[in-house]
C-alpha cells in the first residue's frame, strides 16, 4: 500500500481538481455529440446526374408556387398539403418533395405537366382535379422540384432532452458545491444535500438507462426507400409471411424478397389505394435501371451472434411476431424487441421444443426417460442446452 | 520401455532449449517495448487518473454514438439456386502447376470461401494438402494481375489479340519460331487448344517446363521400357516401400494420393493387422522419412552408388553376379535381404533427377518383378512429365540470332530455373514475349505483354491425372479482374472465337461421351460428371515394352564410389511453398514446416554433429559458395556431410508478403548435361558472424518428460494391443476426484486422432485456420510466440539426434470434461456446454489470461493484437479483397481475447440444424470438422462419443487409445491412437 492514497486533504483536492477537469470534458462532449448524431442520421446524399440549368428566379417562383403562396383559385389545393417538405415523423403515403425531385430529374417539362393536369392513375386523377396553371407556372415548379435533390435531402433535428436535463443536473450539482464551499448563500446545509441526492439519482437514472441501450435500437422504425406497408400486404391481402421471406424456412437470414418476387404480383398491381402509382413504380425502376433496392435494415445483431431463422420458424415452430411484434399492423416497420440477450435467453428458458415431433431429439434418452417417469412435464429449450453460450457465439 | 523424447538438440544436450534464457530478459524489452524506467516505476495515482477520465470519456462517447445504418440489400432476380447465408459445394478441380486435387468448393453468398477434397475422386479420396486448403487465399490476393497490358500499359484484349498474333504471323513469316512454354499439361481440353495453335502457326512449338524437374524419370522409364511415362506406383500392393529421396508423402509428384494408399496399407484400425514396411534414405528429414519403419541418412550424390551396390547385391542373390560394382557408403545388406524376401511386393523409388539412378532403379523393380505387380505401367500418371532438355533447347534458339517468339505461361524460369539470369537476357532479344499469368513474377517483369488469366476458382477447366480418370473444374466466382482464361487466350490466336466452356463441352463431347459408354444424353452425362467433378473410363494404356537388358550394366561401370570429403549442399522442396509459385500466400508462409517448425523463410539445415564441429547454432548465418546467406537450424536426421536447403523462397517481384523473405536457391542448382540436379558440392562457406532469431514454433511447446508420445512396435502390438500404451490401464484405474462426473444427455462431442496414421503434412491447420478466420501475425509474433493456429502438429524426436524417430501429434483444445480452464476464469467466459464443448465466449472474455496458464495442454490464444484492418499485419485481413475469404458464421475476434479450437461448433451446429430440418437423427460420420475433412490420411475422426455405434466410440475402446496427461484427470474428448512401427529385430543396427 506504500504508493496508495496520500492523505486524505491532499486527495480531496486532487479529485475535485481532476473531477472538474472531467466535467468540462463531458459537458464539452456532451455537447458535441448532438453533431455526431446527426451525422449519424441516414441523410441522402445529393442525387442525380447534372441537373438543367435552371432560372434562380424560376425557382423561388416554383417554390412561392409549390407551397401555395401565388393565389391559384379557392379550390385548389397547394403542392405543400401533400407533398411535406422536411422530413416527418411521421409516415405520410404521398411522395415527399425532395423524392419527386429525384423521380423528376432527367424528365422534362411536359412530363410534370402531364402527371399535374392528366394523371394516369386513378388516385392522383382525383387529387389533382381542376388544377389551371399555366405553362410557365409548370415550368417554375419543375425548376424548384428538381433543384431539390442537389441541396441534399432535408433533415429534422432531434430534440435532446434528456441530454439537456442531464447537463443541467450536472451544473445544478456544481453550483450547489461552489455554495457549499465559497459563496454559502444558503442557510440550512440540508437543501444542498437534498439537491445532491435527488440530482444525483437522476443522473445515476440517466446514466443507466442510457448505457443499458447502448448498441440497442428498439422503436428503431426508419423510413424505407419505398413506402411499403405491411398491413396492407400481410393484413388486407392476407399474404402468408414466408411468401416473401421464403429463407427463414431453410436459412439463416429471413431475407429480403428480390425485386422479381415484387413482381409476381406487381406486373399486375401497377397503382395501391394510398400511394398511388409513386411507390409501385420504383420497383419496376428498380429493375428498369438494373439498380437493386437499398433497404434500411432494422433488425441489427451484433457480428458476435449468430443467429439462424429456420432453427426457430422451421424447427423451434415460433412464429414471426414472437420476435418481431404485429408486423401485420405496421406501415412502417418498427423493432419491437430490444433484441438483447436477456431478452433471448428469457425465451430460450421458457420454449417447449419440438422433442416428441422431431426424430432429432431421439437420442436424448435421459430426458426421454424423465419426460416418460413424469420427472419433468415438458423439455425446455434450455434442457437441450440453448443457453449454451456456443449456441449462439462462435 | 520409456524412450526419452525432445524437441531439439539444445534440449536434448541442455535439458532446456538454448535460448530461454535470453529471452526471459530481452522479453520486458523486446516484446511490451517498455523503457528501463518503465519497467522500474510503479504506476501512481495521477496515471490512474488520467487513464480512468480517459476511459468515462471514451466510455460516454461510445455510448453516446448511435450506430450507423445498414442496410439490406436483396437481389433484383434471385438465381434459384442461390439461398442468401446458405453455402453450396461445387466440384471442381484444383490446379497449381503439377500439384492436382479433386475438390469441392464451399461457396457463400457468391464467394468461394473453402475447399474440401472431393470424397467421388478415386484418386485422392477427399483428401487435400495444405497447398490445396491455402489455394483460397490466393484468389482474394490484390497482388494478382488485374488486367492485360502491354509494356506495363493497360490494353484491350481486342488490341493484344491482334497486335499479339500479327507478331506470331511476323516471326513465322520470317522463318523464326514462337515457343510456348507451359507447366506439365494435363487438362485433355488445353491441350487441344495448344493443338489448335499449332495447327494455325505451324511454328509454335510447346515445351514443357517444370521447375522442379524429374525429367531424368521419364528418360529412364524411356530407356529401360520404352515408355517415357510415369507409372501408377501401387502403395496400396507393396509389402516393402524403399525410397530414395523421394518425399512421396509430401511432396513427390502425387503426394495426396500416394499418401491416402501407402496409408491404407498401413492403418491399424477396423480389424487390419498388417502393415507395410518403409525404409527411406534421404538427405534432410522429410516427412516421408519421419514416418519410415527404418530410415537411413545419405548424401545426395551418393545415391546412385548405393543404387548401384544394391542392384549388384540383387543380382548376386538372384544368381546373376555383374562385376564392377562400387561399395555401398552406407549398410544395404538388410536392405537386399529384405528386398529379396519381399519380390514382386516391394517398391523402390527414387526422386533423383540423375538418369543413372533412375535406370538402376527401373533396374532393381524389373529384377525383384515388381514391374506389373507394385508398377502399373497401364495407368500412367500425368501430372508431371519433362524433359530439361527442351529448355535448353530454348535458350539455345533464343541465341540463334533468328526471329524469336516465346509465350509463357504459369512458368517462373528467371526466378526458378538454373540458368534464371541467362534465361532473362536471352528473352530481351526476342522479338516478342507474352506471359499468361495470374499474378506478378519475377519473369512477367520481363516480358513484352501480360495476359491476365484467371484464378482456378474463376475458371473452366479439364484434367486428367490418370490414365481413365477425369476432372471438371468450373468457376465458382465471377471473374473478380479483367482476366481472361488462358486457354481462351490461345484460341483466340488461333481463330477460334469459342468460349473455353464451349470449347471443353465439345472436347468431351468428341472424345470423351463415346468412350464412356453412358447411355444416357450428352447433356446428362455432362451434367453428372459436372456435378461429381470426376468421371471415371475404364481406359488403359497401350504397353509396348521394349525393355532393354543391357542398360542398368551399361551405368553401372560409370559409377565410381569416390571419397569426397567437402561438404554438400542440397535443395529439397518444402510442404507448405513448394517451388515458390503460391509464395504470396500468408497462410502457408506461416505454416510451421512439419519437422523443422519454422516459418516466413529458408535456413541451412544442418546435422547436429556438423554444427557441433563448426560452434554453429539455431540461428547463425553462414555464407554459401559465396552466393546466398541463409540461418542455420540444427536438424536431427540430417545427413552429417550435406546443407540442405528448401526452394521457394527469395522472391523479388511477387507481392508484399514473398518478396524479400528467405533465399532463392534455384540459381545455385548444378545442371548435369541437360539434367538439373538438386545437390551441388560446397567450394565455399562461412558463419558471416551474424546469428539471428528464428520464427521456429518447435521450441514453444515442450513435453516436459511426460508420455505424450507413446509407441510400440508392430511385432509388439500383435502379441499385445495395448503394448507402449500400459500408463493409460494404469491411470484408468486411479481416477479419482472431488469434482462431480460430467454427465452428458444425447451428444458428447469426441474426436480421435491416429498418430500412426498421421503424416505431419500440416493439410489441418490450414484448413482450419481457413474455417475459423485465424488471423496471420506475421514473422515477429511468431518469434515472440504468438501464432494463432487452433491446431498445431507437435514434432517429437527419440534416440539417436544423427537418425532420430519421428512424432507427429496434432493437439487441438482437448475439450476436457474436467477443463482446468474453466474453473479459473474470473468472468465464466469459457465454460462447458451440454454437448461436452469447451467453449468460448469472446464477448465476455477480459483477456486475464488465466485460462492460457491453466491449459496444460497450451491450446489457448491470445489476442495481442487487433489482427483485422490493422496496418500492422498487412496480410489478407487488412483489405477488403482479402476478407472476402472470412467464413461469415465464424466470429472475427478482437484484440484482448482468449481464443482456441472450438471443434468447429459452426459445423456441428449447421449439421444439427440439417439434421432437424430433415426430422431424422443425426448421422455418424455425417460431421466433419475442418481439420478432419482436410486429411488426407483419415488420421482424425470426429463424432458422438453418446453413441456406441460411432466411429470415436469404438476408436475410444481401441487398446492403443490414449489421452494427453490423463494422469491430470482432465478427461479430453480427444484420444490419441499410438504410433506402431513395423521394426525388424534384425535391421536395428
Amino acid at each position: 500500500m506504500h504508493h496508495g492514497f496520500e492523505l486524505p486533504g491532499s486527495f480531496v483536492k486532487v479529485k475535485l481538481r481532476t473531477g472538474l477537469k472531467l466535467l468540462g470534458i463531458s459537458i464539452i462532449l456532451a455537447l458535441l455529440l448532438p453533431m455526431s448524431n446527426i451525422l449519424a442520421n441516414d441523410s441522402i446524399p445529393p442525387g442525380g446526374k447534372t441537373p438543367a440549368p435552371h432560372n434562380h428566379d424560376d425557382i423561388k417562383k416554383g417554390e412561392r408556387l409549390f407551397f401555395g403562396l401565388i393565389n391559384l383559385g379557392k379550390d385548389t389545393k397547394t403542392c405543400v398539403s401533400c407533398h411535406n417538405t422536411s422530413k416527418l415523423d411521421t409516415l405520410s403515403w404521398n411522395p415527399s418533395a425532395f423524392e419527386i425531385g429525384v423521380a423528376s430529374q432527367g424528365k422534362s417539362e411536359a412530363d410534370l405537366k402531364n402527371v399535374l393536369l392528366n394523371p394516369v392513375g386513378i388516385r392522383l386523377s382525383n387529387v389533382h382535379k381542376g388544377y389551371v396553371l399555366t405553362d410557365e407556372q409548370i415550368g417554375q415548379i419543375h425548376s424548384y422540384i428538381i433543384s431539390l435533390p442537389e441541396k441534399g435531402a432535408p433533415q429534422h433535428k432531434k430534440l435532446m432532452v434528456n441530454r439537456l436535463i442531464f447537463i443541467g443536473l450536472i451544473l445544478l450539482v456544481l453550483l450547489v458545491i461552489a455554495d457549499v464551499i465559497y459563496t454559502r448563500y444558503l442557510r440550512f446545509k440540508a437543501i444542498n444535500l437534498l439537491v445532491v441526492l435527488i440530482a444525483g439519482f437522476f443522473l445515476t437514472k440517466i446514466t443507466v438507462t442510457e448505457a443499458m441501450a447502448v448498441g440497442r435500437s428498439q422503436n428503431y422504425e426508419p423510413d424505407q426507400p419505398i413506402k411499403f406497408s405491411h398491413a396492407v400486404h400481410a393484413k388486407q391481402n392476407k399474404i402468408d409471411c414466408l411468401y416473401c421471406h421464403s429463407s427463414a424456412e431453410y436459412s439463416k437470414a429471413a431475407g429480403i424478397p428480390p425485386a422479381n418476387v415484387c413482381l409476381n404480383c406487381h406486373t399486375l398491381v401497377r397503382e395501391g389505394a394510398r400511394s398511388g402509382r409513386f411507390e409501385i413504380n420504383k420497383i419496376h425502376a428498380a429493375v428498369d435501371m438494373q439498380k437493386p433496392i437499398e433497404w434500411i435494415k432494422i433488425h441489427n445483431l451484433p457480428d458476435h451472434v449468430y443467429f439462424n431463422h429456420a432453427q426457430h420458424v422451421s424447427v423451434g415452430k415460433v412464429t414471426c411476431q414472437e420476435c418481431h411484434g404485429p408486423v401485420e399492423n405496421m406501415d412502417r416497420v418498427k423493432q419491437v424487441s430490444d433484441l438483447s440477450m436477456g431478452w433471448c435467453i428469457d425465451c430460450h428458458r421458457t420454449k417447449e421444443v419440438q422433442f416428441m415431433d422431431n426424430a432429432f431429439y431421439d437420442k436424448y434418452e435421459k430426458l426421454h426417460k424423465d419426460l416418460k417417469d413424469g420427472k419433468i412435464d415438458k423439455v425446455t429449450a434450455e434442457k437441450v442446452g440453448a443457453t449454451d453460450c456456443m449456441k449462439c457465439h462462435y | 520401455m520409456e524412450n526419452k523424447y525432445w524437441r531439439s538438440v539444445d534440449e536434448l544436450q541442455n535439458g532446456k532449449p538454448i535460448d530461454s534464457e535470453l529471452e526471459e530478459i530481452n522479453h520486458k524489452e523486446d516484446v511490451l517495448h517498455l523503457s528501463e524506467k518503465q519497467i522500474n516505476t510503479p504506476a501512481s495515482r495521477r496515471d490512474f487518473l488520467k487513464f480512468m477520465g480517459f476511459s468515462v470519456t471514451a466510455a460516454s462517447l461510445a455510448a453516446a454514438c448511435e450506430r450507423p445504418v445498414t442496410k439490406a440489400i436483396p437481389y433484383l432476380i434471385k438465381p434459384e439456386e442461390i439461398i442468401p447465408g446458405k453455402s453450396s459445394y461445387y466440384a471442381s478441380t484444383y490446379m497449381e502447376g503439377s500439384d492436382y486435387c479433386s475438390i469441392l468448393v464451399k461457396v457463400r453468398d457468391g464467394r468461394p470461401i473453402k475447399i474440401e477434397g472431393n470424397e467421388l475422386s478415386t484418386f485422392t479420396k477427399g483428401g487435400t494438402s495444405a497447398r490445396v486448403q491455402a489455394s483460397v487465399l490466393s484468389l482474394y490476393d490484390s497482388a494478382r494481375l488485374q488486367t492485360p497490358t502491354h509494356l506495363g500499359k493497360q490494353i484491350s484484349w481486342e488490341q493484344l489479340d491482334k497486335e499479339i498474333i500479327a507478331k506470331i504471323q511476323e516471326i513465322q513469316t520470317a522463318g523464326g519460331a514462337t515457343t510456348l512454354v507451359t507447366p506439365t499439361i494435363y487438362s485433355p481440353s488445353t491441350r487441344a487448344a495448344i493443338d489448335a495453335l499449332i495447327k494455325s502457326f505451324p511454328s509454335v512449338k510447346h515445351i514443357v517446363y517444370e521447375p522442379i524437374s524429374i525429367s531424368a524419370l521419364v528418360q529412364a522409364n524411356k530407356q529401360s521400357f520404352g515408355i517415357s511415362a510415369i507409372p501408377d506406383y501401387r502403395f496400396q500392393d507393396a509389402d516393402l516401400i524403399v525410397g530414395f529421396n523421394a518425399d512421396f508423402l509430401g511432396t513427390w509428384i502425387a503426394p495426396i494420393n500416394y499418401a491416402t494408399r501407402y496409408m491404407d496399407k498401413r492403418r491399424l484400425t477396423e480389424g487390419q493387422k498388417t502393415m507395410s514396411r518403409h525404409i527411406q534414405f534421404e538427405t534432410t528429414m522429410t516427412i516421408t522419412g519421419s514416418k519410415a519403419d527404418k530410415r537411413q541418412p545419405i548424401r545426395a550424390s551418393d545415391e546412385k552408388i548405393i543404387l548401384a551396390a544394391l542392384y549388384g547385391k540383387l543380382s548376386e542373390k538372384l544368381g546373376k553376379a555383374i562385376s564392377g560394382v562400387p561399395e555401398s557408403p552406407v549398410k544395404i545388406d538388410f536392405l537386399a535381404e529384405e528386398l529379396f524376401a519381399a519380390q514382386g511386393k516391394s517398391l523402390v523409388l527414387s526422386g533423383s533427377n540423375e538418369l543413372e539412378c533412375q535406370i538402376l532403379v527401373n533396374a532393381i523393380n524389373l529384377l525383384l518383378g515388381n514391374i506389373g505387380e507394385t508398377i502399373d505401367f497401364a495407368h500412367s500418371v500425368n501430372l508431371k512429365k519433362n524433359d530439361d532438355a527442351e529448355f535448353a533447347q530454348l535458350m539455345e534458339q533464343l541465341n540463334s540470332g533468328k526471329p524469336q517468339g516465346v509465350i509463357i505461361f504459369h512458368a517462373n524460369p528467371v526466378y526458378d530455373s538454373p540458368v534464371g539470369a541467362k534465361f532473362l537476357e536471352s528473352i530481351q532479344k526476342a522479338a516478342l514475349t507474352v506471359g499468361i499469368y495470374d499474378r506478378l513474377n519475377e519473369t512477367s517483369a520481363a516480358l513484352q505483354y501480360l495476359c491476365a488469366t484467371n484464378h482456378y476458382l474463376e475458371s473452366w477447366n479439364d484434367a486428367e491425372p490418370t490414365t481413365g480418370l477425369y476432372s471438371l473444374a468450373q468457376p465458382t466466382i465471377q471473374p473478380i479482374f479483367d482476366t481472361r482464361h488462358f486457354q481462351e487466350s490461345l484460341l483466340r490466336w488461333a481463330g477460334n472465337t469459342q468460349a473455353y466452356y464451349d470449347f471443353i463441352r465439345a472436347t468431351w463431347l468428341t472424345k470423351l461421351y463415346p468412350k464412356s459408354d453412358s447411355e444416357a444424353s450428352f447433356e446428362t452425362f455432362w451434367n453428372k460428371a459436372l456435378q461429381d467433378g470426376v468421371l471415371e473410363i475404364a481406359e488403359k494404356d497401350e504397353l509396348k515394352f521394349a525393355y532393354n537388358p543391357k542398360i542398368a550394366e551399361e551405368v553401372i561401370p560409370k559409377i565410381k564410389a569416390e571419397k569426397n570429403d567437402s561438404l554438400e549442399i542440397h535443395f529439397f522442396e518444402s510442404i507448405a511453398i513448394g517451388s515458390g509459385s503460391q509464395s504470396n500466400n500468408p497462410w502457408l508462409q506461416e505454416l510451421p514446416d512439419p519437422i523443422s517448425k519454422m516459418t516466413w523463410e529458408n535456413y541451412a539445415a544442418v546435422s547436429p554433429k556438423l554444427a557441433k564441429e563448426k560452434g554453429w547454432q539455431n540461428g547463425t548465418v553462414i555464407s554459401i559458395n559465396r552466393k546466398i546467406n541463409v540461418p542455420v537450424v540444427i536438424q536431427p536426421g540430417q545427413n552429417y556431410d550435406s546443407i540442405s536447403v528448401s526452394y521457394g523462397y527469395g522472391h523479388s517481384n511477387m507481392g508484399k508478403v514473398a518478396d524479400g523473405i528467405g533465399v532463392n536457391v534455384f540459381p545455385l542448382q548444378s545442371v548435369d548435361g541437360t539434367s538439373v540436379l538438386n545437390f551441388v558440392t560446397i567450394t565455399n562457406y562461412a558463419p558471416t558472424g551474424e546469428v539471428v532469431k528464428l520464427a521456429q514454433t518447435q521450441e514453444h511447446n515442450s513435453m516436459e518428460g511426460r508420455p505424450i508420445a507413446r509407441e510400440s512396435s508392430l511385432e509388439e502390438y500383435l502379441k499385445n494391443p495395448s503394448s507402449g500404451n500400459e500408463l493409460h490401464e494404469e491411470f484408468e484405474k486411479k481416477h479419482l476426484t472431488l469434482y462431480d462426473d460430467p454427465q452428458f444427455d444425447g451428444y458428447q462431442w469426441g474426436m480421435s486422432v491416429d498418430l500412426n496414421s498421421c503424416i505431419g503434412c500440416g493439410a489441418c491447420i490450414i484448413g482450419c485456420q481457413s474455417e475459423n478466420n485465424i488471423p496471420v501475425v506475421g514473422k515477429k509474433q511468431v518469434t515472440n510466440r504468438r501464432i494463432m493456429h487452433w491446431l498445431r502438429i507437435d514434432r517429437y524426436y527419440s534416440e539417436n539426434p544423427d537418425n532420430p524417430k519421428v512424432f507427429h501429434q496434432p493437439v487441438m483444445c482437448q475439450h476436457c470434461s474436467q477443463a482446468p480452464c474453466e474453473n479459473v476464469c474470473p468472468v465464466s467466459a469459457t465454460n462447458h456446454s451440454n454437448e461436452g464443448l469447451n467453449q468460448m465466449a469472446y464477448n465476455r472474455c477480459i483477456g486475464t489470461k488465466y485460462c492460457i496458464n491453466n491449459c496444460p495442454y497450451k491450446v489457448r490464444r491470445f489476442n495481442w493484437f487487433r489482427y483485422v484492418t490493422n496496418k500492422a499485419f498487412s496480410y489478407n485481413m487488412n483489405e477488403d479483397l482479402g476478407r472476402m475469404v472470412l467464413n461469415p458464421d465464424v466470429t472475427v475476434r478482437e484484440r484482448g481475447v482468449v481464443e482456441k479450437c472450438s471443434f468447429c461448433v459452426q459445423r456441428i451446429q449447421d449439421k444439427k440444424l440439417n439434421a432437424k430440418l430433415e426430422n431424422r437423427p443425426l448421422r455418424d460420420g455425417e460431421l466433419q470438422t475442418a481439420c478432419m475433412q482436410a486429411c488426407p490420411t483419415k488420421a482424425i475422426r470426429f463424432g458422438n462419443l453418446k453413441d456406441p455405434k460411432s466411429e470415436v466410440s469404438i476408436l475410444k475402446k481401441d487398446a492403443r487409445n490414449y489421452h494427453l496427461l490423463e494422469d491430470l484427470h482432465t478427461l479430453p474428448s480427444v484420444g490419441y491412437l499410438t504410433i506402431i512401427r513395423n521394426d525388424k529385430e534384425e535391421s536395428k543396427s
